[in-house]
């Protein structure tokens, strides 16, 4: 065979257009879906409308993936798809571009997007507590004064997290700089606090019951402990969403109430439901589920004026936030339904997934 | 093929300069039709640069160059295109021979003649430096050629390659007779294959001698005539006395 | 003659059989570091581990989906800066002043690490394919565009001379003379400018995408799963070696063979 232009121009047009056809499947009707995001079919036929909500594999944000799951097995108006992000800033870049018009997000970033011109509203919660100060089980830490000089790891400037902690010091009597804090991806805290590399950290499940389950760090405070009520994500819905589709946004905040309500109950059975699309460990997310009631609860969700003004108060005091909002711009409770019935999910409609790969 | 009688080429009252070097002063050539004009002279005489004038790829700094008649040269090495096969190469030679039948028998007749049956579809890195030159050779003749500029075509050829190549171009001449401008700094070469030696002097060049050489080829490299006219320009070059 | 045959063919046995034993070996290293618990299970996953995830990813669909996501995105990236880049440096390389004065800002650009762009991908492009195809597009359009160009500079002239005596003119000078005589050093550049590309999807994918092969293994991490992310690790090494057979035989096409071989 000889090269020549013309084959080489031939052989280019093939290979893009062999891979822009698998990449696309134009074939196929639902195209803008890839198998990442197709857990579950199901047999829901009756939805006629569609919304993608944007969740991390958190059990923060549990209710997402379990509204996905009814959506697709009960009969409800709208299916929800789930799309999985990595990131905080991964989900803002896809929230402006308007992506993703609904997605979980931490607190205190919502409130930095509204201050940025982003018009985002706080429309329901992702769970109560599910956040744990974690330290290296062998170690001499008894209290959050143990930590001074200490390393800590906390996931963002603009987590809650951040934000307790702070407060707490505050309580304590302890000065800003007396603990290093180190912002963290949360799947390396774990392993960072195994390497001795950190001293404890300050993050949301599943990542604090990683440690404990691999036996290296053990639960020095529960979220609830110091912050009663600890709010760690919402839901946070795009204006343009509302204004445009107040029905489908009606569907989603009565959805995820109900997952929650459903989540609360059926606690081993969200675990198995959910793994598959955290792609975590059934067995760790079982245990933060079932370990400890202590641990997150999913009910009592509806976000009140006093809880968010405490975050926002702390954050300007941390001048991490730099203007006060108003809450009736950032919180949109007009959706939250009045009976939170939980969602009729049928146990036994939950595939049976291998247990994940390790021992 | 155009009409033979046509083809002239001539500089009158040369001159070339590279910047502030002049190469060559007042330089006047007459080439015959059909006559082989061997080119000698020290290296670095300005031989190369006549060729480039010739061609056309030179413009002389004062002076004219008359040119009638298709131009090709054939370099000391590396002439060929390493992408195209012994057969293409040729072929480019026949680009203006539009009828395919027409072009597709000249190419075989080219490789009959220049003995490379057999090696058409083999690349240049492929073949020794003597095929090589043949296939270049082949590739000037090909087609609408009527004046051929050779610069030092067998000075990168080991010796008796180099004696065989004579051998060969001479054949080939016969066969196909083309007007030659041919510049060596081998005499051997000169002797055998001009009918007219131009010696230059060393730079700025001009032309010292002219010898014609009467005696048909092929020449013998131990004969008289070759004998005899290599003793002259050596002696003109300064060489032997 | 018959004995340096023999010595050939064994040879190449030679050149098989050695790879494989060090691959067996470091395989055989991992299996007894993990079974002697030199790590901690979470801090390497064994051998075991790997293959059942990897069966795990392959039956969901999900592998398949990051490869071909990968791969399009390399494609469409690459096709892009050599349909660009290539023709670039053809220009540079016959227009002294042109290359004068850009060479330096493209030096610059080629030694700007693509993933300092990744702010400004996702700025501008938002999430997925196409910050990823433009980080690709920066990775290699630079290395191939100075490549082309110093190989364009470097033509032998006789070349031209030659191509000026056979009536080479405009485009057929274009396409028959200049593109042929750079083609070996092109092919060169696509491979080492391919290597880059390869390298930069995976840490591109890992922020902005919501799937391909780099993103495979961040969502790994994410879910604590090491074991997976070993998984697309060997994916990746193995396709991105696979691609580069590929791309080597081009240099095997005889009308390019002229050019390695001198």
């Amino acid at each position: 065979m000889k090269f020549t232009f013309g084959k080489l121009m031939l052989g280019i047009a093939v290979v893009l257009t062999t891979l822009g056809l698998l990449r696309y499947k134009p074939w196929k009707k639902n195209s803008g879906v890839t198998a990442r995001d197709v857990i579950h079919e199901g047999v829901n036929k009756k939805a006629t409308r569609e919304l993608t909500v944007g969740y991390l594999p958190v059990t923060c944000h549990l209710t997402c993936p379990v509204t996905d799951f009814a959506s697709k097995t009960t009969q409800t108006n709208t299916n929800f798809n789930s799309r999985v992000f990595s990131d905080f800033p991964t989900v803002v870049s896809a929230l402006e571009a308007k992506q993703v018009q609904a997605t979980f997000m931490i607190v205190p970033l919502a409130m930095k997007l509204r201050e940025q011109g982003v018009p985002v509203k706080i429309c329901y919660l992702g769970h109560r507590d599910g956040s744990e100060v974690i330290v290296g089980k062998n170690s001499r830490i008894r209290s959050l004064k143990d930590l001074k000089g200490k390393k800590m790891a906390i996931p963002s400037l603009y987590s809650n997290q951040n934000f307790v902690i702070h407060k707490m010091m505050d309580d304590f009597g302890m000065q800003p700089n007396d603990i290093e804090f180190i912002i963290l991806p949360p799947p390396d805290m774990p392993t960072s606090l195994a390497a001795g590399a950190i001293d404890a950290y300050f993050v949301g499940e599943p990542f604090c019951a990683k440690a404990e389950l691999d036996g290296y760090g053990k639960v020095l405070y529960y979220a609830r402990d110091i912050w009663p009520n600890f709010i760690s994500c919402a839901l946070v819905v795009h204006e343009d969403l509302i204004k445009q589709n107040p029905d489908v946004v009606q569907d989603l905040v009565r959805g995820i109430a109900a997952s929650g309500a459903w989540a609360e109950t059926h606690r081993v059975e969200a675990a198995k439901l959910v793994s598959p699309y955290f792609r975590q460990d059934e067995k760790v997310l079982n245990y933060v589920l079932t370990s400890d009631p202590k641990r997150v609860s999913y009910v009592q969700l509806t976000p009140t004026d006093e809880d968010l003004q405490q975050i926002e108060y702390q954050g300007i005091k941390l001048k991490l936030l730099s203007k006060k909002i108003p809450m009736y711009e950032l919180i949109d409770r007009k959706f939250v339904p009045n009976e939170i019935i939980p969602a009729p999910i049928d146990e036994a409609s939950i595939p049976n997934i291998l247990p994940a790969g390790k021992k | 093929m155009s009409d033979k009688k046509t083809v002239s080429l001539a500089l009158s009252n040369v001159s070339h300069s590279y910047g502030t070097t002049s190469v060559l002063q007042t330089l006047n050539l007459q080439v015959k039709n059909g006559e082989v004009v061997v080119l000698v002279g020290p290296s670095g005489c300005g031989k190369t640069t006549i060729l480039n004038l010739l061609s056309g790829h030179l413009q002389p700094s004062t002076g004219r160059v008359q040119r009638t008649g298709n131009i090709r040269t054939v370099y000391q090495h590396d002439g060929l295109f390493p992408w195209l096969t012994v057969e293409e190469n040729i072929a480019m030679g026949l680009r203006s021979v539009s009828d395919t039948a027409q072009r597709e028998k000249e190419k075989q007749d080219l490789v009959e003649l220049i003995h490379l049956r057999g090696f058409e579809n083999h690349y240049p890195h492929q073949l020794s430096g003597g095929m090589r030159q043949r296939v270049e050779l082949a590739r000037a003749l090909a087609g609408q050629s009527d004046i051929l500029l050779m610069d030092e075509p067998f000075s990168a050829l080991d010796y008796q390659t180099r004696l065989r190549m004579r051998l060969e171009l001479v054949r080939i001449l016969e066969q196909r007779p083309r007007t030659v401008v041919f510049v060596t700094h081998d005499i051997e070469e000169a002797a055998q294959l001009a009918d007219r030696v131009l010696v230059l002097s060393s730079r700025p060049a001009t032309v010292c001698r002219e010898l014609e050489i009467l005696t048909p080829r092929p020449r013998d490299l131990t004969g008289s005539t070759v004998i005899e006219t290599m003793k002259t320009i050596l002696m003109e070059l300064g060489l032997q006395h | 003659m018959i004995n340096s045959k023999h010595t050939s063919s064994s040879q190449k046995k030679l050149q098989i059989l050695l790879p494989v034993l060090v691959l067996a070996g470091v395989i055989l290293l991992w299996i007894i570091i993990t079974y002697t618990n030199l790590f901690p299970a979470y801090a390497l996953p064994t051998p075991g581990a790997v293959l059942k995830s990897f069966k795990e990813e392959f039956e969901s669909g999900r592998l398949m989906n990051d490869i071909i996501a990968s791969l399009w995105r390399v494609a469409v990236g690459f096709v892009l800066s050599a349909t660009l880049g290539i023709p670039a440096g053809l220009w540079l390389g016959q227009h002294l002043y042109a290359r004068q004065a850009c060479v330096p800002m493209l030096n610059f650009f080629r030694f700007l690490s693509p993933l300092a762009w990744i702010p400004f991908a996702i700025l501008w492009f938002h999430i997925g394919d196409k910050p990823a195809v433009f980080l690709i597009f920066m990775a290699t359009f630079f290395p191939l565009a100075l490549a082309t160009m110093s190989a364009v500079a470097t033509i032998p002239s006789i070349y031209f001379k030659v191509a000026k005596d056979y009536n080479y003119k405009g485009i057929e000078l274009l396409t028959k003379v200049t593109f042929p005589s750079i083609l070996p050093q092109i092919i060169t550049a696509l491979r080492v400018s391919y290597g880059i590309a390869w390298v930069v999807i995976v840490a591109a994918e890992m922020v902005g995408c919501q799937d391909g092969l780099g993103y495979g293994i961040w969502d790994a991490r994410n879910g604590l799963r090491l074991d997976s992310a070993v998984c697309y690790m060997i994916v990746i090494g193995v396709l991105g070696m696979g691609i580069d057979r590929l791309l080597a035989q081009l240099t095997k096409l005889p009308n390019v063979r002229w050019g390695y071989e001198r």
